[in-house]
């Protein structure tokens, strides 16, 4: 049962204006200590690296790069200093070129198929197995159906990023609408709701939770299968080919370069994109899980 | 205006396997602007014969008209207020009290101004903007209230409204309601399980029993209008009610109640 009995009807918000100054103490502290937190979580992290650096080192007596060579490589790069041929700017700009085009072509599929998946069981059943079987590949398996399909090209890469993000996504838009309560549904149909409407005004909005869930998902599938796809496909730019030809040229300071914007702009994403699009949905309609 | 003549409903329990009798040659007729409540035990009924002629579900036999016409579709005509309150929880207050009239094809300052009004009839004008979520469950009735009173429906159909509710809250929207219906003049169809209930509201109460018993009492309820909940009426009318209810079976078999509503707990931890 949603509702609270044992609250009573008159027309109070939850929180009351009293609470209000001992609530923003509570909300400080709150930030100070999260902020305390986010710091301890990149330091920690930083301080092992630079640990096993000195330790590698120091016992097997090649270079590994430190964070700092790393910064001033990466500073390097980005002053213009070439890598495999062409600047840091067009490198990355080519990694994320084609993740956001594998990815948005993910999203448009797999939004559209999970929607009618859960909508009609027969669909369900229908492409049930395709779709588990998809979850099943890895990414680089499809580096010879990709090949023989577009050939040693940027669409190879596109291709592989689209076909490993899409799973998660369809299996969880599928879920979402199924779970949309069809109380919910007939409600829109008792309000003349078509079914353009219930579509786009019911179930996928009901389903946006989970379907967030499987963008997650989906991302990050396509994020690695990105550095792995330029790897082994190599059309000349992006990170993970130019991580390759770097470790070929014994260049271990922009690899490391590389790995560290893999990781800097996968993060972004996930931080920057993902995440406040869950608070700005999920979380302001109350439908928020804990954490 | 609302006519069952003969109306059957099996439903198939996919989980048992066993086919459910849910009605059974019921026959009932609402007249025009009429206040009627369908009074019975959990389980006998009452929420799938107001799911038939709300159109979320077809009857297995006999005939259903709503206003002279087979009921085919749910539709605006009928607007059903649910036990549990189907807000959109991605929608404020307003945006749900709006959200039939889109469908409707009206303009944008229309539909404002039709919002606006049913949003303050209900008395949520200060709320206007919240989400369901930070709303009581009184506040979240009188949502569904005004956004099914919005549609101007020929018919309000409401299936224990009030039967998650507090007793305070329970009385308060039950004096609301009667003020809506006099000053709008719609047909309501009302289902409860509470006898005092039926009696405080309605112009008629029909008592339905299980399957395959249907409709057993008709009683029309003569109490003058404003009523007292308290009266000397009231309770002669209420007691006289349970008389009736007291030959029927109180507790019946959850696996009756397979075919009903399904996000509904079973009839055991009902409230009430």
């Amino acid at each position: 049962m949603s509702t609270s009995p044992g609250r009573a009807d008159s027309g109070r918000p939850p929180t009351s204006a009293a609470a209000a100054p001992v609530l923003r103490v509570a909300r400080r502290r709150l930030s100070l200590s999260g902020a305390l937190i986010a710091v301890a979580s990149i330091a920690v992290p930083l301080a092992i690296w630079w640990g096993v650096a000195a330790l590698v080192t120091h016992m097997r007596g090649v270079p590994f790069p430190t964070p700092l060579d790393t910064y001033h490589r990466l500073m390097a790069l980005l002053h213009g200093k070439l890598l495999v041929d062409f600047t840091i700017y067009r490198h990355l700009g080519d990694s994320l070129r084609r993740w956001a085009i594998g990815f948005s072509l993910a999203v448009g599929v797999g939004i559209v198929s999970g929607l009618l998946f859960g909508w009609s069981r027969l669909l369900e059943r229908l492409s049930r197995p395709i779709v588990t079987v998809l979850q099943l590949i890895p990414g680089l398996a499809w580096i010879p159906v990709a090949i023989l399909l577009f050939g040693i090209s940027e669409r190879t890469t596109i291709f592989m990023i689209s076909a490993t993000a899409l799973a998660p996504i369809i299996i969880n838009t599928t879920a979402g609408v199924k779970g949309v309560s069809e109380l919910l549904v007939r409600a829109a149909k008792m309000m003349g709701a078509d079914g353009r409407v219930l579509f786009l005004r019911v179930l996928l909005p009901g389903s946006l939770p989970h379907l967030l869930s499987g963008l997650r998902v989906g991302f990050a599938n396509g994020w690695r299968v990105l550095v792995a796809g330029e790897m082994v496909v190599g059309t000349g730019t992006g990170l993970g080919y130019s991580m390759l030809q770097a470790r070929w040229n014994l260049d271990y300071d922009s690899a490391f370069v590389c790995i560290a914007l893999i990781c800097l702009f996968g993060l972004l994403v996930e931080r920057g994109l993902l995440l406040p699009l869950e608070r700005r949905t999920v979380e302001r309609w109350g439908l928020a899980r804990a954490g | 205006m609302i006519e069952l003549h003969d109306v059957s409903k099996i439903f198939y329990n996919e989980e048992t396997g066993h086919l459910v009798q849910a009605l059974q040659g019921v026959d009932l007729t609402v007249g025009e602007n009429e206040f009627v409540c369908l009074l019975g035990p959990s389980g006998c009924g009452k929420s799938t014969l107001l799911n038939l002629v709300a159109g979320f579900e077809r009857p297995t036999a006999g005939r259903l008209l709503f206003e002279g016409r087979p009921v085919r579709a749910a539709g605006p005509d009928r607007g059903v207020v649910f036990q549990d309150p189907t807000l959109f929880p991605w929608l404020t207050v307003a945006q749900n009290v709006d959200f039939g009239l889109r469908n409707l094809g009206l303009g944008a300052a229309e539909r404002r101004r039709i919002t606006d009004r049913f949003v303050s009839l209900v008395g949520l004008a200060d709320f206007a903007r919240s989400r369901p979520h930070q709303l009581s469950g009184g506040m979240k009735q009188r949502v569904q209230l005004a956004r099914v009173l919005a549609l101007n429906p020929r018919a309000l159909l409401m299936d224990e409204p009030f039967g998650a509710l507090d007793a305070q809250t329970r009385d308060r929207l039950q004096d609301q309601l009667l003020d809506i219906w006099e000053s709008h003049r719609t047909t309501v169809l009302f289902v409860t399980h509470n006898v005092e209930e039926a009696v405080y509201l309605a112009d008629r109460v029909a008592v339905l029993a299980p399957a395959p018993d249907g409709i057993i009492a008709d009683v029309p309820i003569s109490i003058p209008r404003p009523r007292d909940r308290y009266s000397e009426e009231i309770r002669e009318a209420t007691m006289a009610l349970i008389g009736v209810l007291a030959d029927l079976p109180c507790c019946v078999l959850p696996s009756r109640r397979a075919g009903e509503t399904p996000s509904r707990e079973p009839a055991t931890t009902k409230p009430g």
